[in-house]
This record gives structure tokens, C-alpha cells and sequence, in this order.
């Protein structure tokens, strides 16, 4: 045998024909990727939830401070503006609270449940692997007896060999045809399974923000001077802050 | 006279030379009228007129004296002390300085605990209570709005990140490209926007206006130091020293005063300007955010309906073969979608374990804790059942209706009433000695477990914990006590039926 070196490499061939190798590689790296996509995408909705409730805990806290001034004690216009305020950030939080529930429900749990159908994959893929392995043994050992000289026993041995083979080909090649036909159906399905989901994030995001539109839209109403441009206030407060610069027990910088 | 000399000198050439002409000329006008004064005979019309013109033009004088003085004060007071390096300082330091300050503490001291000084400007604490608050307020802001600002800056992007991801991962690629050519991939950062003029609107302002707040602390606390020499001088009744400290404090105190109130309503103006800003540019985030998520407007639907479009799709998918085979069993059962949640069946009512006894002994203290001396039955609304032996705690000795005969009790599992005639005050060293007996009882069980006992004589069971025996009947002992440990009961079995039967009724039977 020594002198046909690369006959090892020759049943690879015969066994699985090339074409359809590649196709299992193709759905098997599409779905591979698919289980990179869905365990990244978890982690960033995971953290961008974070953000948004660490954002609007900071907003109350802005209101929160303000209120337990004790500026507010002495100016009353300045506590009906915090008071205000504060309404307004508490608002944002609840909202923003029932924002997170809502994608947690809808997109979170989710793309958790549509994770946890990967192990399975893998596994059948790592099972038909074995059999792909335990099937090309058995038939390098039918062919190697094929080879040999017809003798009775080994005859025998060739045809217990081949019984060996049929049950462990026909595993490989159901378990093949299993996965290459329901791979690319796990595959389609996920257009299916996240476009809600992807609806209902745009909806709850949509939603959320014009609900704060309106809230933060009240709230200017509310305040003193409303409809003041950008400009002017800036002017307002360079003239203020110069007044101050002026007063002589203001330290010069 | 002197002031038609100077009109008649027309040039004046230098600009120090006509600087110094007003000072001069204030500064004559009392000598001259002092003059026409003392040449005016108290008799003459005019000389009341003179009288008041004199001291109207010296009252202007200390006027601008006093100014000038406070002005002074405020500039040799304000110097930065930053500017002084350690050196400096050391050198400041001697006999005198030492004094005073040593003085001025003893002064504070004097105060906080004997209550008020002597001196008080209301006017003044008032005003300055309102710079403090503001300091705070401005100071809080400034940290509070930056912190919002970086998580805004976090949050935004992340959201439209974790969109876009989710968006590809429902679509197919080609169908991207026709459908959806607005995607929130092309807006601008809508935080970016917001960080830059929030920056320019508050921040800034915010910022300069903070770092104009410890000038004049600065001086309130020098305005402080000269009201406590002042007072020290006012209470030994010093004269001469105390007309400067005085005067010094005074001077300090005005110029204080005046200014802190100019100081306090900028700032105010300032900070209500800024927190104006801050919510209309919070306003406008969101409409722009609001207008980002709206390019892509979905169809409307129902949580529901998700959940059920979703679960088909998983129910599809592990009906998939691969996943049937492969999965670990308690997955498989994890992930079953039932159409309908099975209506629960009632639970059957849980009995006592050692966990409720043991945090009812660890909650209520033992006079509270009371054990049930016989199975007791529910009868009226919010009764409970107990069986015999169940520990319970006492909450209330009597019924909402008063009657302290039906007390409220708690098992550790559910609260409710029983009739105080059936429970017993729980005794924990009696339930040991129960346990030891117990124990001696499965001790003594295992020594005599080749002796079989039969009845003696007939027993009539009266409830059903005891069990009934017919003359010369063969039992079999479980317990030799029963549960509160007596030892007059033995629990016996006959024919798969348990219950108690009286020791006495029971002989032994000895096998040869």
C-alpha cells in the first residue's frame, strides 16, 4: 500500500460528493453567522437598554437636586419651575421604564429563545460528523478488504465489513439529508421570527419620543419666557455674566 | 479768590493734572465756605444757608471717603491667595497677625455658643444665604447636567446601533436595498447636535458663572473676621480701637451688601436662562430622535400577536428534526408553547413544615408562639385549619369583633382566626423532652421490635386518630408516645390503619 501515498485522501471524495459538502458548508456558515449576529445583537439591546434607563435616572436627578435646594424655599417662581421640571423628568423615567419592559418582552426574550436553538444545531451537525468519520472507517476497511484477494475469509470478513457499513451510511446519509434540508428552513425562519420584533422596537422607540416631545413640549410652554431664540438667551447671559465681571468683589482672573 | 485763579488758567496740560482737578475742587468747597463762614456775623440772613451749604459739602466728603474706603477694602481683601506662595504666607506671620487671628476664633467661638453678636446686619445674612443656595444650585447643576449629557451621548447611538442590527437580521439583503432606502443608518447622530449647543447654552455659561463664586466668598469671610474684632472691641468698650474696626467692618458690610444683591439676581437670571435652554434643547432632541426612528414606519400590531407569530415560528422550528433529536429534555420541555397556559389546579392546602416552624420561632418571641392542641376546623370566614401539634403564633387576642375568645393567628403559611380554646401555650422545652422521648421511644423501638403487642381488652376508637381494637387483636407499634409525649397513647397499626390506643389495653407477646 505504501506506494500509493495519497490513497488516504481518495475516499474523502467517493464518500461525500464535493458539491454537497460545499452546500452543508454554506448553510451550516450562514447559520453560524446567524448565531453570531443573534448573540451580539443580544448583548448591544442589553447594553443600549442600560443607557437609556442610566439617562433618565441622571435627568431625575438633575430635577431631584434642584428641589431639595434651599433656593426653593426662598423664590417661589424658581419652585414652580423645579416643581415642573421634575414632573417632567419623573415622566421620562416611568416612560422610559415601560420603553425597556416592552423591548425587553418583545425583542430580548426573544432573541434569547431564538439562541437557545444553536447548541442543538451544533450538536446534530457534531453527531453527523461522527457518523461522516465513523463512515469513512468502515469503508476504507471495505475497500481495503475489497483489495485483498478473494479468499474465504476473507470474503467473510468483506461481507461482515459491508454489513458494518450499510447501517452506519444510511445514519450519515439521513442525518445528512435531515440537516441539509432543515438548515436552510431554520434559516428562512428567522425573517419571519424577528421582523415583529424589529417592529415593535421602532414602535416603542417612536412611541417614547413623542411622548417626550409632548412632555418636554409642555414643559417650555410652562416655563418663564417661552419662545425665547438661542441667540438672544446667549446674549442675555454674556450681558449677565459681564455685569457680574464688573462688581468689584468679583476677583479678576 | 483761588477758584477764579484756576478757571483763569486755561491750559492744563497734562492728564494727571486734569484728573486730579475734581478731587481738588470737593476738597476746597468746605475750606471756602468753612471761611465764608467764619467771616459771616451770626446775625446775617445768609448764615443759617452757610450753616447747611458747610455741612452738606463735608457730608459729601466722608460720603466719598467712605466709598473710597470700602473700594480699598475690597481690593486688598480680594487678592488671590493662590498667588501666595508658601513663603509669602510664613512671612505674613508675626506677633500681630497671630493675635488677631487668635482673637477672631475666640470671638467665633464666643458666639456660637452664647448665641448671637452684638452686630447684625439682617439685610446682609439674608443675601448672603441666597449666594450660598445659588453657589449650591449652579455648582449641582453643572455636575448633574454633565453627567445627563454623557449618558445622552452613551445611549443614542447605541440605540440606533442595536436598530440597525436588528434590522438586518430580519431582512434579506436585496429586500434592504428596495424597501427601506431611508435607513437610520444615514441620519446624523442627533446627540451630537445636542451635546454642542447644550455646551454653548449651559454648560459654559454654568461654568464661568461657578467660577465667579469664590471672589466674594472670599470677602464674606474677611467681612466676618471684622465683624468678630468689631464685636470684640464693642464688648471691652475699647473706643478708639473699635471706631476703626468699626468703620472697617461697616465699610465692608456696605459694599458687601450692595453688590451681593446685583451678584445674586444675574445669577439667578442666569441659571433660570440656562435651565430654559436645557429643556427646549431636550425638547428638541427628542424631536429629531422621534423623527430618526419614524423613516421606517411599521405596521401597527399588538404585543400579543408578536408573541403568538413568534411562537409559531419557534414551534416550526423545533418541530425541525435536528432540534428534536438534539435537545436536552429539559430545554425541550422549557420551550413547549402551549396555545393555553393549563388552569392551575387549586393547591392542596399546605400543611406546616419545619421551615414555617422554624421562622415562626424565629420571628415571634415564645409567649406569642401558641400550639394546637386538637385538629382544629374552619368555620367562619377567615378561619383557618390547624392540626393537632401545628405551631402558631399569636398576632391578636381578639376578633375584629372584640370577642377574645377567637384569636388571630399565624402559621407561618397563611394568617387567620381559630378559637382560642384550642391552643396551648407552646412550650419549647416540653417539645425537647417530647423529642428526647421520642427518641427513646425509636431507641426503645428498635431494643423491643421483636415483641408484637395485642389488645387486651377491646378499645373503641372516639375520634379518628385512635384506632379500634378487638380483644386479643395483634398490633403492631409504630411510636410509644404520642405526639406531646405521652406515654399512656402508643401509635399502633393494624391492617394498613393507623391510630392511637391506650398503653394500658396493649400486652406484650413474647415469641419463645
Amino acid at each position: 500500500m505504501s506506494w500509493i501515498p495519497f490513497k488516504i485522501g481518495q475516499p474523502k471524495k467517493q464518500i461525500v460528493p464535493k458539491t454537497v459538502e460545499r452546500d452543508f458548508e454554506r448553510e451550516y456558515g450562514k447559520l453560524q453567522q446567524l448565531e453570531e449576529q443573534t448573540k451580539r445583537l443580544q448583548k448591544d439591546m442589553k447594553k443600549s437598554t442600560d443607557a437609556d434607563l442610566a439617562m433618565s435616572k441622571s435627568a431625575v436627578k438633575i430635577s431631584l437636586d434642584l428641589l431639595s435646594n434651599p433656593l426653593c424655599e426662598q423664590d417661589q417662581n424658581f419652585l414652580n419651575m423645579v416643581t415642573a421640571l421634575d414632573t417632567a423628568m419623573k415622566r421620562m423615567d416611568a416612560f422610559n421604564q415601560e420603553k425597556v419592559n416592552q423591548i425587553q418582552k418583545t425583542v430580548i426574550e426573544p432573541l434569547k429563545k431564538f439562541g437557545s436553538v444553536f447548541p442543538s444545531l451544533n450538536m446534530a451537525v457534531k453527531r453527523r460528523e461522527q457518523a461522516l468519520q465513523d463512515y469513512r472507517r468502515l469503508q476504507a476497511k471495505v475497500e481495503k478488504y475489497e483489495e485483498k484477494e478473494k479468499t474465504g475469509p476473507v470474503l467473510a470478513k468483506l461481507h461482515q465489513a459491508r454489513e458494518e457499513l450499510r447501517p452506519v451510511r444510511d445514519d450519515f446519509e439521513a442525518k445528512n439529508k435531515q440537516l441539509l434540508d432543515e438548515m436552510p428552513r431554520f434559516y428562512n425562519s428567522r425573517l419571519d421570527y424577528f421582523q415583529p420584533s424589529f417592529e415593535s422596537l421602532i414602535r416603542a422607540q417612536v412611541v417614547y419620543y413623542s411622548e417626550m416631545h409632548k412632555i418636554f413640549g409642555d414643559l417650555t410652554q410652562q416655563l418663564d419666557q417661552p419662545g425665547c431664540p438661542d441667540e438672544q438667551r446667549e446674549r442675555e447671559n454674556e450681558a449677565r455674566l459681564s455685569e457680574l465681571r464688573a462688581l468689584s468683589i468679583v476677583a479678576d482672573d | 479768590m483761588m477758584y477764579l485763579y484756576c478757571r483763569g488758567k486755561p491750559n492744563l496740560l497734562d492728564m494727571g493734572s486734569l484728573m486730579i482737578k475734581p478731587i481738588q475742587r470737593v476738597m476746597k468747597y468746605p475750606l471756602l465756605l468753612c471761611e465764608l463762614r467764619n467771616s459771616t456775623p451770626s446775625s446775617h440772613p445768609d448764615f443759617q444757608a452757610l450753616e447747611d451749604a458747610y455741612a452738606a459739602v463735608k457730608h459729601i466728603n466722608v460720603n466719598i471717603n467712605e466709598l473710597k474706603r470700602r473700594k480699598d477694602l475690597v481690593l486688598k481683601y480680594k487678592k488671590n491667595d493662590e498667588e501666595e506662595s508658601l513663603k509669602d504666607k510664613l512671612s505674613k506671620l508675626n506677633i500681630h497677625s497671630i493675635s488677631k487671628k487668635s482673637k477672631r476664633v475666640t470671638n467665633h467661638l464666643k458666639i456660637l455658643t452664647r448665641g448671637e453678636s452684638q452686630v447684625k446686619d439682617n439685610t446682609f445674612n439674608r443675601e448672603e444665604k441666597l449666594f450660598r443656595s445659588l453657589e449650591k444650585t449652579v455648582r449641582h447643576c453643572v455636575k448633574n447636567i454633565s453627567f445627563c449629557l454623557q449618558h445622552v451621548q452613551d445611549a443614542m447611538p447605541l440605540a440606533l446601533q442595536s436598530m440597525m442590527e436588528l434590522q438586518e437580521i430580519s431582512h434579506n439583503k436585496d429586500e434592504e436595498e428596495s424597501s427601506y432606502s431611508e435607513s437610520p443608518s444615514n441620519a446624523p447622530n442627533p446627540s451630537e447636535d445636542f451635546a454642542a449647543h447644550l455646551q454653548k447654552l449651559v454648560l459654559t455659561p454654568l461654568s464661568v458663572l461657578l467660577s465667579l463664586f469664590p471672589g466674594p466668598q472670599k470677602l464674606i469671610q474677611k467681612r466676618y473676621d471684622k465683624l468678630l474684632d468689631y464685636n470684640s472691641y464693642l464688648q471691652r468698650a475699647a473706643a478708639d480701637e473699635s471706631d476703626l474696626a468699626k468703620r472697617e467692618y461697616e465699610a465692608l458690610n456696605a459694599q458687601l451688601v450692595e453688590e451681593l444683591q446685583v451678584f445674586n439676581l444675574a445669577a439667578r437670571k442666569i441659571l433660570l436662562n440656562c435651565l430654559c435652554s436645557f429643556v427646549t434643547l431636550f425638547r428638541d432632541l427628542m424631536i429629531v430622535a422621534q423623527r430618526v426612528h419614524t423613516t421606517t414606519v411599521p405596521v401597527p400590531q399588538l404585543a400579543s400577536s408578536i408573541s403568538e407569530i413568534q411562537n409559531r415560528v419557534l414551534e416550526e422550528v423545533q418541530n425541525l428534526n435536528f432540534v428534536k433529536d438534539n435537545n436536552a429534555t429539559f430545554i425541550e420541555r422549557k420551550l413547549s408553547f402551549e396555545k393555553k397556559k393549563p388552569v392551575q389546579t387549586l393547591p392542596e392546602v399546605p400543611r406546616q413544615t419545619d421551615t414555617h416552624r422554624s421562622k415562626l420561632l424565629s420571628t415571634y418571641s415564645t409567649e406569642e408562639l401558641y400550639q394546637a392542641k386538637r385538629k382544629c376546623n374552619a368555620t367562619q370566614e377567615y378561619d383557618i385549619n390547624l392540626l393537632e401539634g401545628e405551631l402558631v403564633a399569636v398576632m391578636e387576642q381578639k376578633d375584629p369583633l372584640g370577642s377574645t375568645s377567637r384569636w388571630l393567628v399565624d402559621t407561618g403559611i397563611i394568617k387567620g382566626y381559630v378559637y382560642s380554646s384550642f391552643l396551648k401555650p407552646y412550650n419549647p422545652a416540653r417539645v425537647q423532652k417530647v423529642d428526647a422521648e421520642n427518641r427513646f421511644c425509636d431507641d426503645d423501638f428498635d431494643n423491643i421490635s421483636l415483641f408484637i403487642f395485642y389488645a387486651v381488652h377491646a378499645f373503641q376508637a372516639r375520634s379518628d386518630h385512635e384506632l379500634s381494637l378487638q380483644e386479643y387483636q395483634r398490633v403492631h407499634i409504630l411510636r410509644f408516645c404520642d405526639l406531646s409525649g405521652n406515654k399512656e397513647w402508643w401509635l399502633a397499626e393494624v391492617q394498613g390503619q393507623k391510630g392511637y390506643v391506650p398503653a394500658n389495653y396493649l400486652g406484650k407477646m413474647t415469641y419463645a
